[in-house]
């Protein structure tokens, strides 16, 4: 974590790891040609940040939603450009990401899980817009909900009517624990022919084969089960986009499943 | 050290095991045989306390308690250990992780402390090498995208990590190759000592080539209907199990 700049305002950033409080809304480019790296820190406001990949640029976004809140980010990537973002939801809180692809071969990747204990409500919605041709997205969401917890994950994916030769995938993976609930409603919206889009959503209950496995071998209940979900969304943080931030991540997700 | 007296169990409405009635002593090795359907699997997983099966009449007793009484967790914490026919693939969650949790489990049970992370390391290595599995697989997911050989290789190096009293291995030979088949076969004949005792159940005669039973049981229909030496594996081998259930059935 050395290094670290904090963006306090709107601008430019270039090369680097940067971090940004998310308690103010901003406008952010990151500049062509530069490989950059962006912490952004939580907060309880509602905040709406504006970030602009500029051509050939790298940006990797590591995102722990740990305090609540409103948060909206609006990706817009130019030529070349690639996006890495992996985001981890642990409260109650509304995230609302999108992703627009405006010139090609732009990338825009986005790995995330949310865990919501407890009364918690939380809601993720993921738009990625291929305004153009010959770009790829893949979106993977996980959720897990116990208590009385309740999830909604909604993802779309549009691709205008020139945008061939899109590459899209997108994912929602959701496990529901006791009287938890979890919605998740993936769509597609294609307009143009020549697109390869796979999307899929599934909302399940613990696999009680690999439980009763656990437990065969001496783990009790309570541990079997915590140790599955934490293998099911712990590939999200050893898998960050930013790759030493994995260790934080998995101490919230460990910290997180313990109030299962 | 196990003592299986009349005993009946249930999955939902359908009774599976009718009346089995089963003794293994420290140092020996058991073999049930039998054709599909018979129950084997079913006695292995009541064995082990698969919630799934209802025990509706008999008793269990493991050296001198009654085991119906334990949950899964605290049988195998005894020292009872279930190889899976089919194990159970864990995503996410590591071999080491896993292991060193049980491992940990099976030592609080017994009084003892935690293994240090240098120890752990150091019994992965040895136990591994019994089995001849490859080291790097303890750092992947637990049976995820192992071959066939490795997972059962794999049930058997969980074994000689927690070192259990009574091995039950439920055709830990099905989908083997002959290679795969002895390296697992000779593992389990290592981990053989006279303070434990081993129950194989296997369609095959090849594998008590190499695990030599001093009992073999017939399981048909719910019940032993036979038991005998090693021989009748051998004989089961060119007969088929005809001649048996035929005098089974006009019994």
């Amino acid at each position: 974590m050395q290094n670290m700049v904090a963006v306090s305002s709107s601008g430019k950033v270039g090369s680097g790891r940067w971090s940004l409080v998310a308690d103010h809304d901003a406008q952010i480019v990151v500049e062509g040609g530069c490989r950059a790296e962006i912490i952004i820190a939580d907060s309880d406001a509602v905040v709406k940040l504006n970030i602009t990949v500029e051509p050939n640029a790298l940006l990797s976004v590591v995102h722990a939603v740990t305090a609540g809140g409103t948060t909206t980010i609006d990706y817009t990537l130019l030529e070349g450009a690639s996006c890495r973002v992996t985001e981890v939801v642990l409260t109650s809180s509304e995230l609302n990401i999108s992703a627009r692809l405006d010139a090609p071969m732009a990338s825009f990747e986005l790995d995330g899980a949310f865990i919501l204990t407890g009364d918690e409500r939380g809601s993720v919605k993921v738009d990625v817009a291929h305004n153009v041709a010959d770009c790829t997205s893949r979106t993977s969401f996980k959720g897990v909900a116990s208590g009385r917890a309740t999830g909604r994950f909604s993802g779309l994916v549009y691709v205008a009517p020139d945008a061939q030769r899109t590459n899209s995938e997108q994912s929602s993976r959701n496990v529901v624990i006791g009287d938890a609930h979890i919605d998740t409603l993936p769509q597609l919206e294609i307009y143009a022919d020549d697109v390869k889009c796979s999307h899929g959503a599934t909302v399940g209950q613990m696999d009680s084969e690999a439980v009763l496995y656990m437990r065969q071998r001496g783990l009790s209940l309570v541990d079997a089960k915590r140790l599955q979900i934490e293998g099911f969304v712990a590939d999200v943080a050893m898998h960050s986009s930013i790759s030493d931030t994995a260790e934080r991540l998995t101490e919230l997700i460990s910290a997180k499943l313990e109030t299962l | 050290m196990l003592k299986v007296e009349n005993l009946h169990a249930s999955v939902g409405d359908k009774e599976i095991l009718k009346g089995i009635n089963l003794e293994v002593k420290a140092g020996e090795v058991h073999a049930i045989m039998g054709p599909n359907g018979s129950g084997k699997s079913t006695l292995a997983s009541v064995l082990a306390g698969n919630e799934k099966f209802t025990v509706t009449e008999g008793k269990v007793e493991f050296e001198g308690e009654n085991l119906l009484d334990l949950a899964i967790e605290e049988r195998s914490r005894k020292g009872i250990f279930l190889g899976f026919q089919y194990p159970v693939e864990i995503p996410g969650v590591t071999m080491a992780n896993f292991m060193k949790l049980a491992v940990n489990e099976h030592r609080k049970a017994r009084g003892e402390e935690p293994l240090s992370a240098a120890e752990y390391l150091k019994m992965m290595r040895e136990k591994s090498a019994i089995v001849e599995l490859d080291p790097k697989l303890t750092s992947r997911s637990v049976n995820e995208g192992f071959s066939g050989g490795e997972k059962k290789k794999n049930e058997i190096f969980q074994m000689a990590m927690l070192n259990p009293k009574l091995a039950i291995l439920d055709e830990t030979d099905s989908g083997l190759d002959i290679d795969a088949l002895r390296i697992v076969a000779t593992g389990v004949t290592r981990l053989h000592t006279p303070e434990n005792a081993t129950v194989v159940i296997t369609h095959y005669q090849r594998l008590l080539d190499y695990i030599v039973p001093d009992y073999v049981h017939i399981l048909y229909k719910g019940r032993i209907i036979y038991t005998g030496d090693k021989t009748l594996a051998l004989k089961l081998e060119k007969e088929g199990y005809d001649w048996l259930i035929n005098d089974y059935k006009e019994e």
